[in-house]
């Protein structure tokens, strides 16, 4: 599972249709320094990923979501998610060793 | 499986029910020095690991599908075993 925080959200036009009233969002992978509480913009590097939701989360907040085939883990049906949101993160408590 | 070292936790207000019968630890892993190596990620703990201890994460969902017995579970990253932090020195023996 990864940290990313959320930058803007996807509407499908034509999709499969067991995505239909899905809600996807666009998230930026934090990085090291984000973690140690570096502002969120601006972006960190890599690819942006895009997330399905079920939990609500809106712009601006960070998310920790799981990708792979885990992602389609939690769907009663096989369905073509590679991303899932997990948990809307309330704090992160960072304190690597000096 | 891969080396990580504890360096915090997350809390969350929503997540996955299968995710509540256990802490979500920030891993960083590490590679064959025990240097910081790429990104911290996050990973289900039952364990109870410590800050800045030596741990194995392993990326595999259907292992821990079976843990939190919830076959429909996104987890991926788990705390699989907490190293003894001596084993350090057996390998350096063994290799000098």
């Amino acid at each position: 599972m990864r940290l990313g925080h959320v930058i803007g959200k996807v509407t499908l036009g034509l999709a499969d249709p067991a995505l239909r009233g899905a809600r996807f969002l666009l998230v930026q992978p934090f990085s090291r320094e984000q973690f140690a509480g570096a502002p969120l913009l601006p972006l960190a590097k890599g690819a942006t990923q895009v997330v399905y939701d079920e939990l609500g989360a809106d712009i601006g907040h960070v998310i920790g979501y799981t990708e792979g085939a885990e992602a389609s883990a939690p769907f009663p049906t096989s369905v073509p998610v590679d991303a899932y949101n997990a948990v809307l993160i309330d704090r992160i408590h960072y304190t690597p060793p000096a | 499986m891969q080396l990580a070292r504890i360096d915090g936790t997350v809390t969350g207000t929503a997540c996955h029910p299968s995710m509540c019968q256990g802490r979500t630890v920030i891993c960083q892993p590490l590679d064959a020095e025990g240097r910081a190596d790429g990104v911290p990620v996050l990973a289900f703990d039952q364990l109870g690991a410590g800050l800045h201890q030596h741990v194995l994460i392993s990326a595999e969902g259907s292992v821990i599908r079976q843990l939190v017995r919830d076959e429909h579970s996104p987890l991926r990253n788990f705390i699989l075993a907490i190293v003894d932090p001596k084993s350090g020195d057996q390998v350096a023996a063994l290799s000098s």
